[in-house]
C-alpha cells in the first residue's frame, strides 16, 4: 500500500512539472550573422556537445535552475540525472566536457553580450538587448 | 581516503584553467545469499572491497587544440591492476575531429571506456553476462573520432589501432598476454531519442600457456597435430558488437549484443546480450535487466587412441584432462535496481541480481562454484557514486 501511495504521489508530481512547464523557452546567440535558425536537434547537439553547421558555443544554468529543467524537458528530452551521467561518462572517456555553466539568467546575458559566438537558453519575455539573435524558440 | 579527497574537492575545482582536476568514487556493498558461490567476487560475507574505487583525472590544456589527461584508478579489487588507465594526448582542432594517442580504453562496447565510472550508467553492476567477456580493457596507441551531422542524424566514427601488452585475469591464474595489430572500427548514428552502434573489433592474441604449448610440441611430435594445433591458444580473436538505445524524459530501453570468435581452440567463442527497461521519476530511476552469456570451446574429439600402448593411454588421458580445463561456461543474470540522485553529482544505488548458471561453470568468470553450488544465487547491492 504504502509503494502505491509513493508511485501516486511522484505520478501526480510528473503532471505538476509538466503543467509548470508551459512557459516558453528562447535560445539566443551572440552573432554576426542573424539569419542562423537552428532545428530543435541542432539546439539539442549544440548544448549535448554535438557537431551544428555553425561555429556557436553553449552556456548553461546551473542544475538547479528552473529554466534549465524546462530546457532540459522541452529541447534535450531527458532528466537532469540523465544529463549528468552522460557529461561523466564524456569527461572521463575524454570526449567531451560540459558547457561552461553560468549562475542565472542575468548572468547569462551579460555573457553572451561579452562573448561571440556564445549561445544561451533564456525564458521568453526576458528583455533581451538589441546585439542578441533568438535562434529558436518552443512554446 | 574518499574522505580526504571530498576536503581536496573544493581546491580541485578553484584550479587553474589550463589544468584541470575531476575524479570519481563508488562505495559498494554486497552481500550474496549462496555459501556455495561467488558472484563478481562476492561471497556470503559482506564486502566493501570488491568495485568500490576512486579514479583522478588530470587534464592539461596545451594549447586550443592540443592536451594532455591522465587517469589513476584505485580498485580495492585485488583482480584489477590500480594505476594509470589513461594517459594520452589528445589533438583537437575542431568540434567534429579528435585525435588521442597514448594508452586509452578499448572501446569494444558501448561501456568499455567508462567501467569504472559507475555514475554515468544506471545499473549498479554493468550487466556481468556482458561485460565479463571483454578480457583488457586498455591499449597503447592512436584513436581517432569523426562527427557529422545530416539533418537530424549524428553520425559518429571511431577507429582505433595499438597494442595490448599486459597480464589477463581469470580466476584460476594471471596470464600474460599480447595482443598485437589490435584494431577497431564502430560507429554510432544517433536520431533524436534512438541510438544504433556497431562496432568490429580485432587482434593477434598471443597468450602464455607454457603447458599447453609443451604437450601440443609432444602430441605434434608423436604425429596427432590435430590435436597439437586444438591445444593452441594464440591467433586471431575477433569481437563483433551492436547496440540499440532509446531514451525519453520517462523511460528508456538499452539493449547490446555481442559475438567473439577466436581463432585458436583454447580460446573460446563468446555469445552475450542484455536488454535493459528503465522507468524516469525523476529523482529516481527504476530498471529491469537481463544479460546472457553463452562461452564455448570447438572441442576436438580425442584422436588419440586408448588401449594401443600405456604410453599412448597416458598421452589420451593428459589431451582428455587438458580438454576438461576448458570447459563451456553459461550463465544469465537477471536484475531489477533504484538509481537515486540525491546531487547533481551524487547517486545512491540498490540492485538485486538473481544469477543462474545451470549448466556449466568454469569458475573463471563472474559466477563460481564453491562447492555444491546449485547453480542459482541472489547478490544484493547497495552504492554510492560520487564524481567531483
Amino acid at each position: 500500500m504504502k509503494k502505491t501511495c509513493a508511485f501516486l504521489i511522484l505520478f501526480l508530481l510528473s503532471f505538476i512539472s509538466a503543467a509548470i512547464a508551459s512557459d516558453a523557452i528562447i535560445v539566443v546567440a551572440n552573432t554576426d550573422d542573424k539569419s542562423i535558425q537552428l532545428s530543435r536537434q541542432q539546439v539539442r547537439n549544440l548544448f549535448m556537445g554535438g557537431v551544428i553547421p555553425y561555429d556557436l558555443k553553449a552556456v548553461a544554468l546551473p542544475p538547479e535552475n528552473q529554466t534549465r529543467v524546462l530546457f532540459n524537458t522541452k529541447v534535450v528530452g531527458l532528466t537532469e540525472s540523465r544529463i549528468q551521467s552522460y557529461w561523466a561518462q564524456m569527461r572521463f572517456t575524454g570526449r567531451k566536457t560540459a558547457p561552461k555553466e553560468v549562475k542565472s539568467e542575468d548572468l547569462v546575458l551579460k555573457y553572451l553580450e561579452n562573448n561571440d559566438g556564445a549561445v544561451g537558453y533564456l525564458p521568453a519575455g526576458i528583455a533581451l538587448p538589441n546585439d542578441l539573435t533568438i535562434i529558436y524558440t518552443i512554446q | 581516503m574518499i574522505l580526504i579527497l571530498l576536503g581536496i574537492s573544493p581546491v580541485a575545482s578553484a584550479a587553474d584553467d589550463k589544468l584541470q582536476f575531476s575524479g570519481f568514487a563508488r562505495l559498494v556493498l554486497g552481500h550474496l545469499d549462496d555459501k556455495n558461490a561467488e558472484y563478481v567476487g562476492y561471497d556470503n560475507s559482506i564486502s566493501l572491497d570488491q568495485q568500490s574505487l576512486l579514479g583522478l583525472q588530470a587534464d592539461y590544456h596545451l594549447s586550443d587544440s592540443f592536451s594532455l589527461t591522465s587517469q589513476f584508478v584505485g580498485y580495492t579489487e585485488d583482480q584489477r591492476n590500480s594505476g594509470l588507465q589513461w594517459l594520452y594526448l589528445t589533438y583537437h582542432p575542431n568540434n567534429a575531429l579528435q585525435v588521442k594517442l597514448g594508452r586509452q580504453r578499448i572501446p569494444f562496447f558501448n561501456y568499455s571506456d567508462s567501467l569504472d565510472v559507475g555514475f554515468a550508467y544506471p545499473w549498479l553492476t554493468l550487466p556481468q553476462q556482458f561485460y565479463d567477456t571483454a578480457f583488457f580493457s586498455t591499449f597503447d596507441g592512436i584513436l581517432a573520432n569523426y562527427q557529422f551531422a545530416i539533418n537530424d542524424w549524428l553520425i559518429n566514427y571511431e577507429g582505433y589501432w595499438g597494442r595490448f601488452d599486459d597480464k589477463i585475469y581469470l580466476s584460476t591464474q594471471e596470464i600474460n598476454t599480447k595482443v598485437i595489430g589490435l584494431v577497431g572500427i564502430n560507429a554510432t548514428v544517433a536520431y533524436k531519442n534512438f541510438s544504433l552502434r556497431a562496432s568490429y573489433n580485432q587482434g593477434d592474441v598471443n597468450i602464455e600457456q607454457d603447458e599447453a604449448e609443451l604437450f601440443s610440441q609432444l602430441l605434434r611430435q608423436v604425429g596427432f597435430t590435430q590435436s597439437a594445433d586444438w591445444l593452441n591458444a594464440n591467433g586471431l580473436i575477433e569481437f563483433y558488437q551492436f547496440s540499440a538505445n532509446y531514451e525519453n524524459l520517462n523511460y528508456f530501453v538499452r539493449s547490446e549484443i555481442a559475438k567473439m570468435v577466436g581463432e585458436g581452440g583454447l580460446v573460446a567463442d563468446i555469445d552475450s546480450f542484455y536488454i535493459s527497461a528503465g522507468y524516469n521519476f525523476y529523482p529516481y530511476t527504476l530498471y529491469i535487466s537481463y544479460g546472457k552469456k553463452d562461452l564455448h570451446f570447438d572441442h576436438l574429439a580425442n584422436e588419440i587412441p586408448f588401449g594401443v600402448s600405456p604410453e599412448l593411454d597416458v598421452l589420451a588421458a593428459t589431451y582428455l584432462g587438458a580438454l576438461a580445463q576448458f570447459p563451456d561456461d553459461k550463465s544469465a543474470g537477471t536484475k531489477i535496481g533504484l538509481r537515486w540522485d540525491v546531487l547533481s553529482n551524487l547517486a545512491l544505488k540498490t540492485e538485486v541480481t538473481y544469477v543462474e548458471a545451470n549448466d556449466e561453470i568454469s569458475n573463471d568468470y563472474a559466477v563460481k562454484d564453491l562447492g555444491g553450488f546449485d547453480g542459482e544465487a541472489i547478490l544484493y547491492q547497495l552504492a554510492i557514486e560520487w564524481v567531483f
